[in-house]
């Protein structure tokens, strides 16, 4: 089927419209998708629920995107994978949002409008059921992982600290240092997949 | 004890309810979708746990749920009630509720997120409600430590939800307005505001009983004020609206109405059976004729809790009977009867 809007491309990416009660099924191409207004995707925010399908049309329309860097990137944490992360538009742990930032901030920002809270901050930063946790207690923890004998820390502490280190890189916008680290994950789970 | 829909007070004509929702993470865990079943267990025990004393905050008395605990027909009723989402009332890992008695403030544990607040009220009173959310989720938050980005605001199992978590509706009741050729023009105009307009408890033409609910699309990039201002503008919009158009008929087709008003009410208080369509258009009709002073009953008559009352779970709840489709028809129209006020003088 050709794409409704430039009825050039092949249309690839299907979704179901509901305006006044009115169903309309659509069907774009990924580059008309990526250029059009979100106003049709409307429909995404109408339920409580995000209608998985819709978002993944949305997500999935960079292929080169997706060929190129995300087929390896998977949260150290729950184990969500960004293929995952893209069928079910739905994120496994708070981790999940500083291992795929960088490659789904663009788009939270198209379904949101924005991409910077402004509203309530939590008043506290440790309840008294949790430990607290903070970037500071990060930072000793890698200290002793790095002076102790190698190894001796365990490959999933490293990772979550990593993971931590990832988040913090990029909340400072420092997209370098967090590629570097999201590297270094890749390489420590490789590891442990030979293992 | 009433349902907090029961105790209609000084309702304005029009607004049925009102609701805010926020949608939190505890730190210490991974998102429901990913939470093994065990630890799922723990951190519903944990967070119960921890809100025992919820009800000293707002002097409510609580009740403390584990769905599975509910038979089916329970929690089909609390999803009519709107107590939770249909995904959660067909959920089957563990999930906990917290609610209070009047079901006006229920928390939903380990729902599709860790903890789902909502407060619910009749009437207009969005910012009364988030008054009431902020204290609870402050309460929660001494507590438990949340999932939190200072970038991304509260982080969500959605991206639909991150940032305020806040979701913020009214439900209005438009027969008139929503009959009218300009009703779509309008809800699309509210779109581009950043707010969705829906039917209740159907789409379009088919949305029988004429309630419609206002929500914000966004949750991220405005703060929670603004959310609830916007959802109020537009409610405030949409009743401003509605209450011309109906004035405008009302003075056009006077005799109409009243033949309308009365036929609906004497269907409901007299017929042996009626369908779920057939009782919320009948009722709709008199829900307007009341506002507009055209039935005049013996006693208070709140519609909503009837409209309520038909949807079939409930209706077998308040039969005390399990209901077959035939079943369920007798049994709506001899709850509507005996529901029913009289009309004043007759
Ligand atoms: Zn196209
Ligand atoms: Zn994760």
């Amino acid at each position: 089927m050709l794409c409704e809007r430039c009825k050039i491309r092949e249309a690839n990416i299907q979704y179901t419209e509901v305006i006044n009660g009115i169903k309309t099924e659509h069907h774009f191409c990924a580059q008309c998708a990526k250029e059009m207004d979100f106003g049709p995707y409307t429909a995404i925010f109408d339920s409580e629920f995000p209608l998985g399908k819709l978002l993944s049309g949305l997500l999935g329309v960079d292929e080169e995107h997706k060929e190129q860097k995300t087929h390896q990137v998977i949260c150290p944490t729950c184990r969500t994978t960004y293929e995952e992360f893209i069928k079910n538009s739905r994120f496994g742990c708070l981790d999940c949002y500083g291992v795929f930032d960088l490659l789904i901030s663009e788009n939270i920002k198209q379904l949101q409008g924005s991409d910077t809270h402004k509203g309530k901050h939590p008043r506290y930063h440790s309840g008294q059921e949790s430990r607290s946790f903070s970037l500071d207690d990060l930072s000793e923890e890698k200290e002793e992982a790095e002076d102790g004998a190698g190894g001796s820390i365990d490959v999933k502490e490293q990772l979550r600290i990593l993971d931590a280190r990832l988040h913090e890189a990029i909340a400072r916008e420092e997209y370098e240092a967090a590629a570097r680290y999201r590297d270094k994950i890749r390489e420590l789970k490789e590891g442990i997949e030979k293992c | 004890m009433l349902k907090w829909f029961e105790q209609a007070d000084q309702v304005r004509p029009g607004v049925i309810s009102s609701r805010v929702r926020l949608v939190r993470n505890w730190n210490q865990y991974v998102f429901p979708s990913r939470l093994p079943q065990k630890e799922s267990m723990e951190m519903i025990h944990r967070l119960e746990l921890g809100l025992k004393d919820l009800g000293t905050l707002d002097g409510k008395t609580y009740e403390y749920l584990y769905l599975g605990d509910l038979s089916e027909l329970d929690r089909k009723a609390m999803q009519e009630r709107r107590v939770f989402n249909s995904t959660v009332a067909s959920k089957k890992t563990p999930t906990g509720l917290i609610l209070s008695e009047d079901e006006g403030t229920g928390i939903v544990l380990n729902g599709t997120d860790h903890i789902r607040l909502q407060v619910l009220s009749p009437g207009l009173h969005l910012d009364e409600l988030w008054k009431q959310c902020d204290q609870i989720d402050d309460f929660i938050n001494s507590r438990f430590a949340y999932a939190y980005d200072n970038k991304y605001g509260y982080l969500t199992s959605f991206p639909t939800n991150v940032g305020t978590g806040m979701r913020v509706s009214v439900m209005l009741h438009l027969p008139t307005l929503s009959l009218g050729k300009k009703f779509n023009g309008l809800v699309a105009e509210m779109g581009r505001f950043g707010a969705s307009v829906r039917g209740v408890y159907g789409e379009g033409s088919e949305n029988y009983g004429s309630l419609y609910e206002v929500s914000n699309q966004k949750t991220l990039g405005l703060t929670e004020k603004e959310i609830i201002d916007l959802v109020n503008r537009v409610a405030q919009q949409l009743l401003t609206q509605e209450n011309q158009v109906r004035r405008l008929a009302l003075e056009k087709h006077r005799l109409e109405y009243e033949d309308e008003a009365y036929k609906s009410y004497g269907v409901l208080k007299y017929a042996r059976r009626m369908s779920a369509k057939d009782a919320m258009i009948f009722l709709s009709r008199i829900m307007s004729g009341i506002s507009d002073r055209i039935l005049k009953m013996e006693k208070d008559c709140p519609v909503y809790p009837l409209m309520l009352g038909i949807q079939p779970a409930n209706l077998q709840k308040i039969s005390q009977r399990p209901l077959g489709k035939e079943d369920l028809d007798e049994a709506r129209a001899a709850y509507i009867r005996t529901a029913l006020p009289n009309l004043q003088g007759m």
